[in-house]
């Protein structure tokens, strides 16, 4: 028997490793670990009061914190009954393109790209294309740029609260970041050009379900009442509030791990998901980018979910702009925020974080504190469909040498963006093992 | 010769390495200046035995894991700065000292949980020596690379001793707290954020851990004449880090 463990994948947010065991070149095992320690945050949550949620949940995970925030405001409001404003949902909207620019610049260019150049890092590419990574510092900051200027932060955004937002972006900040975005649009295309330019990398192919919020008009990361299922073709919706139907977790044999499946097949959530349930809403400069850089269906390839995320800052970049023109013609200095009034109840939300679908749900009782709070994670959703991902990769490449396979065996789970900060929340059943 | 460093995460969000890749004017500077060995966030390949000039680290420490990543970190550095406020003070998962924790594990992991490398929160300082702090939840960028160029110099930086509200005064913002009535924790929280929350009409949740000479009773006080009760004080004032002990005695 031969074992190919990767100990602590590296370029990834979290810890996390995968082991795959190989008899007689066939897969025995695959397991994506988790080293992550528990933090029981959905248990450190309750008894709080409603304004002290979403700053906790927030912290579950820096690199998707605008996404955590904001699916926790929403879950509390739909507890409450609280219904935020036209111009809430705007600034919502460009705080998530804000922190999917950011996390997608991150990750294309500083956590994968290294794999396709054979570098260690970034930062040894700045040596011979410092161009390129410039480039993507550029993006990289921009996003940030969104972030800061509607959350008030980078990294766990402060203004946005229960009902809206306790503070809104003046005019003067709006007019600098539309600058900052027009002039990006240039560096989003060339970042498209260099996604599509990358060698291909064989790492197996395989039919798989896509799992995304469902979007009633426009494409984007927030907005709608229910998610879709997509596999051969054919899409099933669920209401987020029955996400458990979908998400509930099932032992699997080779592991103690339980795990989500849809109908049997392993689904994946991200930025191809995305575009596999909601690419009728992509606007023409999103389809002109998806034919660049080569996708079209049936997405069996996972280093698609990469060109997938390229296509998504162009799209963000462009529609960020016109958010921000939106909020310079209607907005104003201050936010009309609705009253809160806790209450007992519950309220589930759903949103897209940068590397997937993400459903905080939450049971406040009639002292106004919170009684239960449920997180669902992108990685943790990815969990099952990672392992057949790398079973499919080493069952195709048994007969390279260990270094190779390890390489893509790496490239695939990268590929899913995976934020293990996340993935641990139910994940951990796995460390005992 | 340029220093070795190395940047390690214990558990937590990540967010404080995050903000090091969030310097992106500043990052292929820094990547100039200092001999970056093992970052395991941002680079493969790292050397994980060499000495180290400087290592900094998140997180807090919660499994017998963090404890051995961080024991060896120690061994290997000559100056070690925990960065964050769960590597300088526990963070909000050090709130589990409040909740039975085992309790929480079987309940989250069932009886699975029983088995699993978990251990009560603990701040960086309480398993190791810290030579010097950067907190915040994040670390402000500007905070990082100011203790950088001092490091470089050869320098510990002066760790800073003024509360959120001193910063707030000079932002010239009214009080959230004696004037809106909002539950502000800004008089007893380490400034260096430059009160950005209040600014913003957010009251201050206390994410940067409390001020070196924090004036509990008096905040506690404060809180009480808008009508916040104790229990509830406390439980804000705590949330990224405990009240200096014989206060929290005191209310208890």
């Amino acid at each position: 028997m031969s074992r190919i463990v990767i100990e602590h994948l590296a370029r990834v947010e979290g810890h996390g490793g995968a082991t795959v065991e190989l008899v007689d070149g066939e897969v025995e095992d695959v397991r994506f670990d988790v080293f992550e320690g528990a933090r029981l945050l959905e248990g450190l949550v309750r008894g709080r009061t409603y304004d002290e949620v979403a700053p906790i949940t927030s912290r579950i995970c820096a690199i998707c914190s605008s996404a955590h925030t904001l699916v926790s405001l929403m879950a509390t409001e739909r507890a409450f009954g609280v219904v935020p404003s036209v111009r809430t949902a705007r600034l919502r909207d460009l705080l998530l393109r804000g922190e999917n620019i950011e996390s997608h610049a991150l990750h294309l260019f500083l956590l994968a790209l290294p794999d396709y150049v054979g570098a260690p890092s970034a930062l040894a590419i700045a040596e011979t294309r410092r161009e390129a990574v410039e480039l993507a510092l550029r993006l990289k900051r921009l996003g940030n740029r969104i972030q800061e200027t509607v959350g008030g932060r980078a990294v766990h955004p402060v203004t946005a609260v229960v009902g809206g937002f306790a503070s809104v972006p003046t005019e003067e900040a709006l007019l600098e970041l539309r600058g900052a975005l027009e002039a990006a649009q240039s560096d989003a295309a060339t970042a498209l050009e260099l996604i599509a330019q990358l060698p291909p990398v064989d790492v197996g192919r395989s039919p798989t379900a896509y799992a995304a919020l469902r979007l009633p008009d426009t494409y984007g990361y927030m907005g709608g009442h229910e998610f879709a299922i997509a596999a051969d073709g054919r899409a099933v919706t669920v209401p987020i509030e029955a996400y458990r139907s979908v998400t509930r977790e099932r032992t699997v044999p080779h592991s103690h791990a339980k795990h989500s499946r849809w109908n049997g097949t392993p689904f994946m959530v991200g930025a191809l998901a995305r575009l596999a349930v909601n690419d009728a809403h992509l606007p023409p400069i999103g389809v002109r980018a998806m034919e660049q850089v080569g996708l079209a269906r049936p997405f069996e390839d996972p280093l698609d979910n990469n060109r997938a995320q390229a296509v998504e800052l162009v799209v963000d970049v462009e529609h960020a702009r016109a958010l921000v023109d939106e909020e310079l013609a209607a907005g104003g200095d201050v936010e009309e925020r609705p009253p809160v009034h806790p209450r007992e109840g519950a309220g589930t939300a759903a949103v897209e974080a940068p590397r997937g679908l993400l459903i905080h749900s939450y049971e406040y009782g009639k002292d106004g504190r919170l009684r239960r709070a449920d997180v669902v994670t992108p990685t943790a959703l990815n969990a099952v469909s990672i392992e057949h991902r790398l079973r499919r990769a080493a069952e195709q490449h048994h007969d390279l040498d260990a270094p190779t396979l390890r390489h893509h065996l790496e490239m695939v789970v990268r590929a899913y963006d995976p934020c293990i900060s996340c993935a641990v929340h139910v994940l951990d059943r796995r460390r005992a093992t | 010769m340029k220093p070795t460093v190395g940047l390690f995460g214990l558990t937590g969000c990540a967010g404080d390495q995050l903000v090091v890749l969030n310097c992106e004017d500043q990052l292929l500077d820094l990547a100039r200046l200092l001999d970056l060995r093992d970052f395991t966030m941002a680079a493969s390949e790292p050397d994980e035995d060499c000495p180290l000039d400087i290592a900094f680290v998140e997180g807090a420490v919660l499994s017998a894991r963090d404890e051995r990543v961080l024991r060896r970190v120690r061994e290997r550095a000559r100056c070690l700065v925990a960065i964050g406020t769960c590597a300088v003070w526990g963070g909000v998962a050090a709130l589990d000292r409040l909740h039975d924790r085992m309790g929480l594990v079987r309940e989250v992991y069932g009886d699975a949980g029983a088995a699993f490398d978990t251990l009560p929160a603990r701040a960086v300082h309480e398993v190791v020596p810290v030579d010097y702090t950067i907190t915040g939840c994040p670390i402000e960028p500007a905070e990082f690379l100011s203790a950088v160029g001092q490091l470089l110099l050869g320098n510990l930086p002066i760790p800073r001793d003024t509360p959120v509200c001193a910063e707030c005064r000079m932002n010239e913002v009214g009080c959230l707290l004696l004037d809106r009535g909002l539950p502000c924790c800004g008089s007893v929280t380490l400034g260096g954020c430059g009160a950005r929350c209040p600014a913003l009409g957010v009251p201050c949740i206390g994410c940067r851990g409390p001020a070196p000479d924090a004036n509990v009773e008096g905040a506690l006080a404060a809180f009480a004449a808008h009508g916040v009760p104790a229990e509830e004080a406390r439980r804000r004032l705590e949330m990224f880090a405990p009240l200096p002990a014989p206060v929290a005695a005191e209310v208890a």
